[in-house]
């Protein structure tokens, strides 16, 4: 059998295959400790850390959709400190790179999270999650304005360091490329697309949103048309010519999945909902891929990257 | 309340043994458990779950849907399903689990096809059990409706310790809709809302009167509930005004089971620290000690 190089480059780093996990679907590893080997996984990315411990919203969070399901964590998370003591030393524990996706109400507060995490070595880098309210600008999500999208980028890239930072798109916006070109513009070394839609289930009976939170964002196999869409029209239109990585990845639960995010341009993929339902989805993902390959007598992975014809 | 009793969670396929309805309201799944699914829930404790996929069973047909589900019907579902079980009984690494079940929605529509022989993926044992406190000398089970099942597992458990005398209230809408009417070996009584079986009113009231009345030691007495979050509010409340420990297991819509999502959010307070903050249903419970949730 021909061996299939499953190994990327991803922002200057050689990871050991292309599948990573999706923030806020993977915990802080531990969790998925029982499932799986993580040290087989490309990236891991940390859920959302913020400045000051977040209890995350009332309930109910979570509603199922037709093949998705609607989330509104709200964020909910150790804070950077506890991050630091007790989640930290654990990672040390898994040979694969770990990113710590950031989150704040503020510029200040993404900045501050960088700062303090910028020194330690078993951090890769950071995913800049910009799905988040800016509470100084009146509440506007900072990645949908692409002013905002350069500030928070350019700044958290000062503040990690020699971090690599990845930039997670929000696809809330009229035009995704604009909003990918601001941070490349700002400096991101890697795009990660997509996040969530924002999305409503009503209950009927009550009229009232299921959610406690009122909305939520959409997620699963319900989104993955659009994400694959999404990826190939930000790699076509700003993102092959800068030479900046894609990590792509909405509704994905099988290797095909993931392999027509990589024919549409991504470097690498994530594993999020699909998580939820098999622990070791992302696992299966790689074996499926390097089948793929076999059968396609694809050599190295990169070559599928953008391969669409 | 301990983490995770058991280390060995997995994901596995297990067999379907029999799916049949018991009276009105639920219906008995049986499952073959054998290898490492055997190894894993041999030592699973009565109020652990399981996460059920049930998204590959096949719809009843339209038929066999009853009207008010049709729309159900048209759902397509990814995620699992968190069911208890009523019984575990695995000797020698080879068993079988038992869940009790009502069809209410898309998922339970599915589990109603399954036959025998059928595989499906459980993802468990998940979650923290309820724990057997020593130096209880009476346990009360006080139920509502669909929080039976895990009762049951936990009553047989109790019936291993010969120095625990074990009752329980089981209250339901109506006598039709109980799956049994006794719990074996337990002195049952029942509570029924439209007076059709036992006592007319909630469970509640008929525990109260039974506490009254009947006076025992609170530091030597336990309640295990499991029903309605309505009424185990009340349960908890009343034991508080007895004196009484209790644990409650809590139901929440989850994703995940394992406390990857943070879906399942409880509302807990520090009983030192008096400081709030949330715990998972999935990791910190199912069950909880009622002080320490905030209804």
């Amino acid at each position: 059998m021909n061996k299939v190089d499953l190994t990327i480059d991803f922002a200057g780093l050689k990871l050991k295959s292309p599948v990573f996990t999706a923030s806020g679907t993977c915990g802080y590893a531990d969790e998925l400790d029982d499932f799986m080997d993580i040290g087989r996984l490309g990236g891991f990315i940390t859920k959302s850390i913020t400045i000051e411990k977040r209890d995350g919203n009332p309930v109910p969070r979570i509603v199922e959709t037709n093949s998705g399901m609607l989330n509104a964590i709200g964020l909910a998370n150790v804070g950077v400190e506890k991050f630091i003591a007790e989640k930290l030393p654990l990672l040390k524990n898994y040979k694969t790179p770990f990113f710590v996706n950031i989150a704040g109400k503020t510029i200040d507060e993404y900045i501050a999270v960088a700062e303090k995490l910028a020194q330690f070595e078993q951090i890769a880098g950071f995913e800049l999650n910009i799905s988040c309210p800016n509470v100084k600008k009146g509440g506007i999500t900072f990645g949908t304005d692409p002013q905002l999208i350069h500030q928070i980028t350019s700044a958290v890239k000062k503040a990690g360091g020699k971090k690599i930072l990845i930039t997670k798109l929000t696809p809330n916006v009229t035009d995704i490329s604009i909003t990918a070109k601001a941070a490349i513009e700002a400096g991101t070394d890697a795009l990660s697309m997509i996040n969530t839609f924002t999305a409503m289930v009503i209950d009927i009976e009550t009229r009232k949103p299921v959610l406690a939170n009122r909305t939520g964002g959409l997620s699963g196999p319900a989104i993955k048309p659009i994400a694959v869409y999404l990826v190939n029209k930000v790699y076509n239109e700003v993102a092959k010519s800068a030479n900046v990585p894609i990590l792509g990845g909405g509704g994905i639960r099988c290797a095909s999945d993931a392999v027509e995010f990589l024919i549409a341009g991504a470097t690498a993929v994530s594993i999020g909902t699909a998580s939820f339902i098999y622990p070791d989805t992302a696992i299966k993902v790689i074996d499926g891929i390097e089948d793929y390959c076999r059968r396609h007598k694809v050599g190295k992975i990169s070559e599928l990257t953008g391969s669409l014809k | 309340m301990e983490k995770c009793a058991s280390k060995k969670k997995g994901v596995f396929d297990v067999s379907v043994l029999a799916n049949e309805p018991i009276g009105e309201c639920f219906y008995r799944l049986s499952l073959a458990v054998e290898g490492k699914a055997g190894e894993a829930f041999r030592t699973a404790k009565p109020g652990q779950f399981a996460e059920f996929e049930l998204a590959g069973a096949s719809l009843p047909s339209a038929e066999q849907t009853p009207n008010e589900l049709a729309d159900k019907a048209l759902r397509q579902i990814i995620l699992r399903r968190p069911f208890s079980f009523s019984d575990i009984e695995i000797t020698g690494g080879k068993g079988k689990l038992e869940v009790l079940y009502c069809v209410l929605g898309s998922a339970t529509l599915r589990t109603k096809t399954l036959t025998i022989g059928d595989k499906i993926s459980l993802l468990g044992p998940l979650g923290n059990g309820f724990s057997i406190e020593r130096g209880k000398t009476l346990a009360i089970l006080v139920a509502g409706g669909m929080g039976i099942p895990p009762l049951l597992h936990l009553a047989k458990e109790l019936s291993k310790s010969p120095n625990t005398k074990t009752i329980a209230f089981v209250g339901a809408r109506s006598g039709s809709q109980l799956p049994c009417r006794e719990i074996k070996n337990v002195k049952t009584f029942i509570s029924t809302d439209d007076g059709s079986l036992g006592f007319k009113g909630f469970v509640t009231a008929m525990l109260k009167d039974w506490l009254i009345k009947e006076k025992p030691d609170a530091s030597k007495t336990i309640i295990y509930t499991c029903g309605p979050e309505i009424m185990m509010a009340g349960v908890a409340k009343i034991a508080g005004e007895f004196g009484i420990g209790c644990q409650v297991s809590l139901e929440r819509v989850m994703a995940c089971g394992t406390g990857l999502c943070q879906g399942c959010a409880v509302k807990c307070i520090d009983k030192q620290t008096k400081e709030t903050g949330y715990k998972l249903c999935c990791k910190d419970g199912p069950i909880f000690w009622a002080d320490e949730v905030i209804f």
